[in-house]
């Protein structure tokens, strides 16, 4: 963090340095630097006015380095608040870095650290750490959502949100206040009446933010959707199929051990996180036994669960451990081997069984033939080829009526039918974890990779309708503020001791000035400005 | 030549002379305006109340003298917010006027190295280290000055549009402090104060008033006196309220009141309002409680807190009259309010010392602040470091997380005020500790620095000492859960349990429990000190949350601020400079106490570690 705090012009290329660009821009920040580069243009930069464009050339004694426009946004009026100098250069890679040495090494410039430009910012008092932080999630965007969001942040809409916050706890604050100080002139009973108005409205307050606060915590910027069953049920199958030509968007995040394996897909514009959580295996090995454990681990905090059972290979003690996972998609594979329905029923009353939940009746469909996906990387699988069933009543999809599977193998049931998400007034979430959309899909295989998508989009738009915080500061203080109000309330509630409500009042007071930014700066800035590249 | 000469003999200057006295070497004046007794009480006739009954035990901890003088003369005792719990509870005790100033006389005549000079100051100068005062008889010397002018200060006295120059009914107003020191800021607005008009005692139909008689159970400010000792014939408060008639009066008469009128520019207390505040700001609220209090036994007048007004006497009058209980009730002087200058107390350090004058001192209500234990807090706090200074000691400053004294004064030092400063219990972050129950406790280590040997030094020590010792019981005692104490309590605990653990635990009266545990035990033992540990352990669970969470900020509030760098940042407003440059915070957390910075320049500062 030191060096952020330093004085020092810094320079550094805004556009990106991985490709070659028909132009890039080359940023200069800092203060009463003019004069010390006036001898790289062939102009007199003293002289240029601020927010003009300037055609010029890049001048290293009698060398021209380059053709460019210069643009100066003179401080306190610019991005950030320093004296900003935009040189557009022509983009190649080459050229960018050799205008950066020229300043480096000749006027004594320092590369920028990441995001230390919108650090100037934050601390000319341009922008706010909550402005920040959108200002990062708008950069860092991986869907409409987030871009939504970040935007909000940066205008600071959202912050006004949070302001509000503070207001109704101020004001009960001061109801509480009055009551101590003032209890004799102005009589108990207006005490009372101020006392629970202003409760009232912080409560609802703090309620209404924390209905926008998911509490499953998984990632909401680039939300997790985890694969799992049991060894041969066909996952890495389904996550090949899922991946498909997504995968030249992606690149491969390698998983800490043999264990995950994770791809980034779009769906509609919005980017998923896949897990594979192939190579957990049921065993007597302590190891493998703990690998199942973390499997499921991470399958609890993902956002979106499919559970693949091959009914050929049952195991009880397996599904015993996944009762508690609430997935939201279960999909019988194999379903082209023989007496497949019959068997999928079966395992299907013994899963209900098991899992204590609900399935729905399996309507078997009629297995269609098995084909070599037309392109992605599913292979017939060794232990034979997957097939789906279908479970409950089939909700027409958009796709169009269902067809015998043409292309793959493997077939989903869907159980329950998909309630078409609400696009009215947004409903609080109850302090529960979401419910599953479904519990199982079935469609052709040629739509299958289609039919999940549209799960996991169901249940995201769902999840987005109560525009839920993205960033995960704000969501664990707003959690925290709703914890300790519920605390609070006990309190209110069991005792008449002023003194305690107030104090816990005011421990609920710490937590809501965090979440509008009085709070310590080596805990939130040093944490986004090493992690993301803010705004170069 | 004295060592300190205290200018002004009001609550806050004998208790600076109080405490500088005990310091048997130093030689002590106080200059006070003839023809009035020290310490007396111009206003309310009450000692104590909310925040404020806190002070007055910690001045009596700290070996002040205000405590003793409210006891010895007090009418009525009340605990007030009785219900509330105990960290909130005050104390406030009705005063016989009279007898409180009598008393004050007494014991500082009693005192060998104090001085009493009744005498006008007309002049100030300082030559080699040595201040000279020279008054209307003589001129005095003196290595310290403690000025306790109260309100003083280019005072003005307004009745409806008759105007009087003068700090209170029958004196005259100090000349302007500007004379005295031409460098010293007075803060740019005048403040003001009010009282109301005071009543003929058996005018008043004391039968329509409700009866708040005083209370035999309230503990006595001054811990060597008897726990529940009275020295005085205890007398009632009568509660009564405005009505419509009352408000309408006061409302149809809005130009005649100096308030409104332009008259006074004078900024008053929001949390002291006149009856012409409350009627103009709240048109809705006609009912307005109206405290009728006995002044003295030897005064013909009764004193009605809640109408302090400067309307002129004929509306003051009727609108009197018009309260039920008041409607024969003649006035016997009429309500007034005061204009005086006040000044910037950011000029002086937490010793109330002014930075740019070694050796003098402000002290009371020429500092803003209003209240007779206000002011003797400062007294004490300014008279003390006066002495400490002369014999060459350490400072002492009281912490704001122990004390409301020390609330008091950081608040003072660290903002230009607006309107008269008063002391709530919510100026306090630490409101569950500084409690009145354990005044002796938190002082103890702050009377200890002073190094004297007096009766009190001795009753604190045994505090101490018998504290431990009741502690160690209460913890290390475990009462089975079928003991006798336990039954006739109806607690049950599901083991062996320490009776600390019960108190704890359960929602049992503390200082109730504690007690009849002792008297269950047969044992007798000191009250207060009982008083003391009951209530401290049924909030120490309270504060250690309190302080887990409050360290998470308090780090924040100990990181360093690069001052001048943020005073020469274009990105900090005008306005916000000009407050920071003049209080120059050093760390976030005194920035913080600054009033007037916003939420968002906070959070900005915050994250920018300036």
């Amino acid at each position: 963090m030191s060096i952020y705090n330093s004085d020092e012009t810094i320079i550094a290329c805004s556009t990106g340095n991985l490709s070659n660009t028909a132009i890039a821009v080359i940023r200069i920040s800092g203060n009463d630097y003019l004069n010390s580069i006036n001898q790289f243009f062939d102009l007199d930069i003293n002289k240029i006015k601020p927010r003009q464009a300037y055609f010029c050339k890049i001048v290293d004694e009698a060398l021209i380095l380059d053709e460019i426009v210069l643009t100066f946004f003179k401080g306190p009026n610019s991005y950030n608040g320093d004296d900003i100098i935009e040189l557009s250069v022509h983009g190649n890679q080459i050229n960018i870095r050799r205008i950066i040495k020229l300043f480096i090494d000749k006027a004594g410039f320092r590369h920028s650290e990441p995001g230390e430009f919108t650090f100037r910012s934050m601390k000319n008092n341009k922008l706010s750490l909550t402005q920040v932080e959108g200002l990062d999630l708008l950069l860092n965007a991986s869907s409409i959502f987030s871009l939504d969001q970040g935007y909000s942040l940066l205008s600071g809409k959202l912050q006004e949100g949070f302001r509000g916050l503070y207001d109704s706890l101020l004001k009960h604050k001061s109801s509480l206040e009055f009551g101590f100080d003032f209890l004799e002139d102005m009589g108990e009973e207006r005490f009372n009446l101020e006392f629970n108005d202003s409760f009232r409205e912080l409560q609802s307050n703090i309620k209404k933010l924390h209905s926008h606060v998911s509490n499953q915590g998984f990632n909401l910027i680039k939300p997790e959707v985890t694969i799992f069953g049991l060894p041969n049920a066909g996952k890495s199958s389904l996550f090949n199929l899922l991946l498909d030509e997504d995968r030249a968007i992606t690149s491969n995040i390698a998983g800490t051990t043999r264990d995950f394996i994770r791809e980034d897909i779009s769906i509609n514009n919005n980017i998923f996180t896949l897990i594979d959580t192939a190579g957990i295996r049921l065993s007597d090995d302590l190891i493998e036994a703990k690998g199942i454990e973390k499997a499921l681990e991470v399958v609890d905090k993902s956002f979106f669960k499919i559970l693949l059972v091959n009914p050929y290979e049952f195991d009880e003690t397996y599904y015993s451990k996944v009762k508690e996972v609430q997935f939201d998609s279960l999909i019988f594979t194999h379903s082209d081997r023989e007496g497949f329905n019959e068997l999928a029923k079966a395992v299907c009353t013994k899963l209900i069984g098991i899992l204590g939940k609900e399935i729905g009746p399996i309507e078997p469909i009629k297995p269609g033939p098995i084909e070599p996906t037309k392109s992605g990387p599913i292979e017939p699988i060794k232990s034979g080829p997957i097939e789906p069933t279908k479970s409950g009543p089939i909700e027409p999809t958009k796709s169009g009526p269902i067809e015998p599977t043409k292309s793959g193998p493997i077939e989903p049931i869907k159980s329950c039918p998909i309630e078409p998400t609400k696009s009215g007034p947004i409903e609080p979430i109850k302090s529960g974890p979401i419910e599953p959309i479904s519990l199982s899909l079935i469609v052709d295989t040629v739509n299958i990779k289609e039919e999940i998508f549209k799960l996991i989009e169901l249940k995201y738009l769902k999840l987005l309708t109560f525009d839920p915080v993205l960033i995960e500061r704000h969501a664990e203080s707003i959690r925290s503020v709703y914890n300790l109000f519920l605390d609070y309330e006990k309190a209110v509630n069991s005792t008449d001791d002023l003194a305690i409500i107030a104090s816990e009042l005011n421990i609920v007071g710490h937590c809501v000035s965090e979440l509008i930014g009085i709070i310590s700066p080596d805990d939130v800035l040093h944490n986004i400005f090493d992690k993301f590249c803010i705004g170069k | 030549m004295y060592d300190i000469i205290v200018v002004g003999g009001g609550h806050a200057g004998v208790e600076a002379a109080y405490i500088a006295s005990q310091f048997k070497n130093l030689k002590i004046a106080i200059i006070t305006m003839p023809g009035v007794g020290l310490a007396s009480a111009p206003c309310n006739p009450s000692i104590g109340g909310v925040g404020k009954g806190q002070v007055v035990r910690e001045i009596d901890s700290l070996g002040g003298l205000v405590g003793k003088l409210a006891d010895k003369a007090g009418l009525q005792f009340r605990t007030l917010n009785e219900s509330k719990g105990y960290a909130v509870q005050s104390t406030r005790i009705q005063i016989d006027k009279i007898k409180y100033s009598q008393l004050a006389e007494e014991e500082i005549s009693k005192i060998s190295n104090i001085t009493v000079i009744r005498s006008k100051v007309t002049g100030l100068s300082f030559k080699n280290d040595i201040y000279e005062i020279i008054t209307d008889s003589s001129t005095w010397n003196s290595k310290k000055i403690v000025f306790t002018v109260g309100t003083f200060l280019n005072a003005k006295m307004h009745t409806g549009s008759k105007q009087t120059f003068g700090g209170r009914e029958g004196c005259e107003s100090s000349d302007s402090l500007s004379e005295f020191f031409g460098d010293i800021k007075t803060v740019s607005a005048r403040f003001k104060t009010g009282t109301p008009a005071r009543l003929n005692k058996d005018s008043v139909h004391y039968e329509k008033l409700e009866e708040q008689p005083s209370d035999s159970q309230v503990e006595t400010f001054h811990v060597l006196h008897g726990t529940n000792e009275r020295f005085i014939e205890q007398k009632s408060c009568y509660l009564g309220y405005t009505n419509s008639s009352t408000l309408k009066i006061i409302r149809d008469n809005k130009e005649k009141s100096p308030m409104f009128n332009g008259q006074i520019n004078g900024v008053g207390a929001r949390y002291c309002p006149s009856i012409e505040d409350k009627a103009y700001r709240y048109p809705d609220k006609d009912v307005h409680h109206v405290f009728v209090e006995p002044e003295s036994h030897d005064m013909n007048t009764v004193y009605p807190s809640g109408i302090s007004t400067s309307l002129p006497k004929v509306i003051q009058k009727q609108f009197i009259n018009s309260i039920v209980g008041l409607e024969d009730a003649t006035i016997e002087m009429y309500g007034y309010a005061v204009e005086y200058d006040v000044i910037d107390t950011t000029q002086l350090s937490r010793t109330l010392e002014l930075q740019t004058k070694p050796g003098v001192y402000f002290a009371g209500q020429v500092n803003g602040t209003s209240g007779y234990e206000e002011a003797a807090g400062q007294g004490y706090i300014a008279g003390v470091n006066a002495a400490l200074s002369i014999m060459g000691k350490k400072t002492l400053v009281l912490d704001r997380k122990e004390s409301y004294i020390g609330v008091m004064i950081e608040d003072l030092v660290s903002n230009v005020r607006d309107e008269p400063y008063r002391l709530f219990t919510a100026r306090s972050e630490n409101r569950l500790y500084i409690r009145e129950d354990n005044s002796v406790l938190r002082m103890y280590p702050y009377r200890a620095h002073l190094g004297l040997d007096n009766q009190i030094d001795n009753y604190m020590d045994e505090f101490i000492v018998k504290y431990s010792k009741y502690k160690f019981i209460l913890e290390n005692t475990f009462i089975h859960t079928s003991d006798s104490f336990l039954i006739k309590h109806k607690i049950k605990v599901p083991r062996r349990t320490s009776i600390a653990d019960i108190i704890k635990q359960s929602d049992l009266d503390p200082v109730e429990t504690v007690n009849d545990y002792f008297n269950h035990c047969g044992l007798v033992e000191d009250k207060r000190v009982l008083r003391t540990l009951a209530i401290a352990l049924k909030y120490d669970g309270y504060i250690n949350k309190s302080n887990d969470h409050y360290k998470k900020i308090a780090k924040l509030d100990n990181v360093d601020i690069d001052l001048p760098r943020m005073l020469i940042s274009e990105n900090i407003s005008f306005e916000c400079k000009q407050r920071i440059g003049k209080i120059k915070p050093e760390t976030f957390g005194q920035l913080k106490l600054i009033e007037g910075i916003r939420p968002a320049t906070l959070a900005a500062i915050a994250g920018n570690s300036y």
